[in-house]
């Protein structure tokens, strides 16, 4: 499929009566290609910003957080510790020179939207990495793309250097749909990928083996990466609707199942929000961040989990 | 169960319509992509269970639903134990008003008991029934309900006894060959055990037999004469009655003047002297005291003095008729004369006689001349086959085995006892013909007890044309029977002795006699019970909120469950 990349120039700056990053990711999609939608997020969202929502190594204290397992032991707070007993992590001003990866599931799941009127997941997944690529560079943050399906299919290491987001933009158009998903083996390619220690943010629907996906992210997390996993859903995929009796298949292997979607729809979300809840739980557990986002969620609300 | 619109269960092939559905249902479904399949076999495994159970449940009550609907239309009419209408029945009422039903039990008539229940069962029948009202009389009477009720009302006590058994049987037989759905025979009596022990009633399958029960309380004792004959100059009195009564002085009248006392207890006969009286025809009756049964309490009889009759011994009469004369002479019952002559050959024109075949058969013929020219239209014919007497004029001899004999031809006179249904003894004019000689070569009667008493009836009574006293059923009387001028015979009658036993029948003898399926009841159960097997209420109102409540349950199920 032949895609066109339009430059992120300043005059191409989409026009924006409203805070486009709030409006329905389907909507912003149809003002044009990833980068103009891209940027006028970013414009939206940065506008409501007074500064960057990413911390890193810096050696200006800002706060304290609550420690997490992973956490350097070096950043905690031994004062507090003597103090009051409790466990509580300092954090600093932003890192000038983060490095940053982005980690987009190009599955052939992914290539699926539960509606004519929104985003695949794939597309949602592309312009909120596209965006999110800007925010980082923008900040001088050396930012980098991989793409995955079963296996790797782009790589564009972090530069923080001019062209940097044209390229990941390009990585990102270049990337097809692919067929099934082995993250794991992505995830521990990505391990001997980032020698630095930086930022890691995974933009996948998740529909692979929890716990070999989590053993790879949990090798990310005590290499010293800080880890954000951006869990993307259809509608559709979180209340089961449809036809009164459909066969439904995988689009990543050949299993099928017949089904009644009005006698299963309660049975259905039960399991959909345990699942959730299940890597809302192992993600904390580990201290990696967790967003469970739907693409109907506007691009703006979406980075703003981060903050 | 019946149906008042049974067509309308064609539509119970409707019922098949979920399951149907459900088969067709299952053709090739939609084929759509779906990512989170993993979550959606999880969900469906975790399901599983509960969707099978669900389906079922759905399955049973869209069938039971439909079913139920059309059952409804079809208006069916269910077996209820009261309150409703009862379906048209052919119906007999026995109303047991025999003497016994005039018992007074503690203060009230049974037949008013009897009466109010019959005319219970009679008025809740209903235009289309068919109903038949039978009294101890026998007679069936059927018509309309009030005919009958009136027909009820008026039944007294009658001197007829009724065999239960019988009527059961026939009025079993009779409903059963009616063309309606119900079937049932209402017996109200007094249900001695007297009335049921003879016989059984056939009870064709689909009549019901429903019985009142004697009332409860103490069972009704009673004493009553069961017979009254005279013999030897001295009435002789034969008490019956229920077990364990203690002796009863028992009264003898002639007319209004009392000739003799004497006690007796039920099962026991005593014989009281009359005093001598003239020639003629003399009746009086025994009297107990008044108990509880009052029909039974007198009984009539008759007796004829008449003077002995004037007998002598014919050529030819053999030595067993002359040994029987004398004994007769002895006793004073016949004199020496010639009024009746006992031999085998009338000589002369006038005379009554008694003649006996001659013993060779080669005299036959003059025999038979000779009762030709008395005018007598009977003849010795052939040699008749052996055989035993039967005869309802002289008891004594009834039975007694004849191994000879002479066919009797003839027309006219009294046959007064036969052998193999042909004439034996006969009576014609002043001429009594034997079909045997009154000789043990001949039959067995000379050898019998009865042989005397057979002579003495035959020179007394039966040669003159007197009629034996008998007794019958019915209001106790005597009624005399007439011949021109003369009195030639008497019938005392009476109650049947059976009727004083006022026990009731056991319900093993109540099952015996009516059948193991005849009902014995109560009157309030009789009440409840009487068109029970076809009274019939409209089920479909309540098939209708049957299938509400199916409904609503499915619905339930349906968006519960989902």
């Amino acid at each position: 499929m032949a895609r066109t990349i339009v430059p992120p120039l300043a005059s191409a700056t989409v026009p924006t009566p409203t805070r486009v990053d709030l409006l329905d990711p389907a909507e912003v999609a149809r003002l044009g290609g990833i980068e103009i939608v891209a940027e006028g997020v970013v414009e939206g969202f940065l506008s409501g910003l007074h500064r960057s929502p990413f911390r890193g190594f810096s050696v200006e204290f800002t706060e304290h957080r609550a420690y997490q397992p992973g956490d350097e032991l070096r950043y905690l707070d031994w004062r507090i510790l003597a103090r009051s007993d409790r466990l509580f992590i300092k954090q600093f001003e932003e890192e000038t020179n983060l490095r940053a990866m982005i980690l987009v599931d190009a599955s052939r799941s992914m290539a699926w939207r539960g509606a004519p009127e929104r985003l695949t997941k794939r597309a949602y997944a592309d312009r909120l990495a596209a965006a999110l690529a800007l925010i980082l560079l923008r900040q001088r943050d050396a930012t980098g793309l991989v793409t995955f399906d079963e296996e790797v299919r782009q790589v564009i290491p972090a530069r923080v250097k001019a062209g940097q987001w044209t390229r990941l933009v390009r990585g990102l158009l270049d990337t097809p749909d692919g067929r099934g998903t082995a993250a794991h083996a992505a995830l521990q390619r990505l391990t001997a990928l980032l020698a630095r220690r930086g930022l890691v943010v995974l933009v996948s629907d998740l529909l692979f083996d929890r716990e070999l996906a989590l053993t790879a992210l949990r090798y990310l997390r005590h290499r010293g990466h800080q880890v954000i996993v951006f869990h993307l859903m259809d509608p559709a995929e979180v209340e089961l609707a449809g036809p009164p009796e459909v066969r439904f298949t995988d689009p990543e292997s050949p299993a099928t199942v017949v089904v009644r979607p009005r006698e299963l729809a309660r049975a259905y979300a039960d399991t959909v929000q345990r699942e959730v809840a299940a890597w809302r739980t192992a993600c904390r557990r580990h201290g990696i961040a967790y967003h469970h986002v739907q693409t109907d969620l506007p691009f703006g609300l979406a980075l703003r989990l981060l903050t | 169960m019946s149906f008042l619109h049974p067509l309308a269960l064609f539509g119970l092939a409707a019922a098949a319509i979920p399951a149907l559905l459900h088969l067709l249902q299952r053709r090739t479904p939609p084929e759509l992509e779906f990512p989170p399949l993993r979550y959606l076999s999880d969900a469906e495994r975790q399901s599983a269970r509960r969707l099978r159970l669900r389906h079922l449940l759905l399955l049973l009550l869209r069938t039971a639903l439909i079913a139920v609907i059309v059952l409804a239309a079809a208006r069916p009419l269910v077996p209820v134990r009261g309150g409703a209408e009862h379906q048209p029945t052919a119906l007999v009422v026995i109303l047991d008003n025999s003497p016994s039903s005039g018992a007074v039990i503690d203060g009230h008539p049974v037949l008013d008991r009897l009466r109010v229940a019959a005319r219970g069962s009679i008025a809740r029948t209903s235009a289309a029934d068919r109903i038949w009202l039978l009294l101890a009389d026998g007679v069936m009477r059927g018509g309309a309900r009030e005919a009958l009720l009136a027909s009820a009302d008026s039944a007294t006590p009658d001197w007829q006894r009724l065999d239960l058994a019988q009527a059961v049987d026939r009025a079993a037989r009779l409903v059963h060959a009616q063309p309606l759905p119900g079937r049932e025979v209402h017996v109200f009596s007094d249900l001695q055990r007297t009335a049921l022990a003879a016989g059984r009633a056939d009870v064709p399958d689909g009549v019901r037999v429903l019985a009142l029960a004697p009332a409860p309380g103490r069972a009704a004792v009673n004493r009553g004469i069961a017979s009254a004959s005279v013999a030897e100059g001295a009435v002789v009195v034969e008490v019956t009655g229920s077990d364990g009564r203690d002796p009863a002085p028992v009264t003898v009248r002639i007319g209004t003047r009392e000739v003799g006392r004497a006690l007796a207890t039920p099962g026991a006969a005593v014989s009281v002297a009359l005093p001598p009286q003239h020639t003629g025809w003399w009746a009086g009756d025994a009297t107990l005291e008044p108990d509880e049964l009052r029909a039974d309490d007198r009984r009539p009889f008759v007796w004829r003095v008449a003077p002995p009759a004037r007998v002598s011994s014919g050529p030819g009469a053999g030595p067993f008729v002359a040994t029987a004369l004398g004994v007769l002479r002895d006793a004073r019952r016949v004199e020496d004369g010639h009024d009746v002559i006992v031999g085998d050959v009338p000589s002369g024109t006038t005379g009554r006689w008694v003649v006996q075949p001659p013993a060779d058969p080669a005299l036959i013929g003059q025999a038979d001349r000779a009762l030709a020219a008395r005018g007598v239209p009977w003849r010795w014919s052939t040699a008749g086959t052996p055989g035993p007497l039967v005869t309802r004029e002289v008891d004594p001899i009834a039975g007694t085995q004849v191994t000879r004999r002479y066919r009797l031809e003839g027309t006219g006179g009294d046959v007064l006892a036969t052998v193999n249904d042909e004439p034996w003894l006969v009576r014609s004019g002043d001429v009594v013909l034997l079909g045997s000689r009154l000789d043990t070569a001949w039959t067995a009667l000379p050898a019998a007890p009865g042989f005397v008493p057979f002579v003495d009836a035959l020179v007394n009574r039966i040669v003159v044309g007197a009629a034996a006293v008998g007794a019958a059923e019915g209001t106790p009387r005597v009624e005399f029977q007439i011949r021109g001028a003369d009195t030639v015979g008497a019938t005392a009658f009476g109650l049947d002795p059976r009727e004083s036993d006022l026990t009731p029948a056991t319900p093993e003898l109540v099952a015996a006699a009516f059948g193991r399926a005849a009902e014995l009841l109560t009157d309030a159960r009789f009440a409840a019970e009487r068109f029970a097997g076809t009274r019939r209420a409209d089920a479909s109102a309540l098939l209708l909120v049957l299938a509400l409540l199916l409904a609503a349950t499915e619905l339930g199920v349906a968006t519960l469950t989902r």
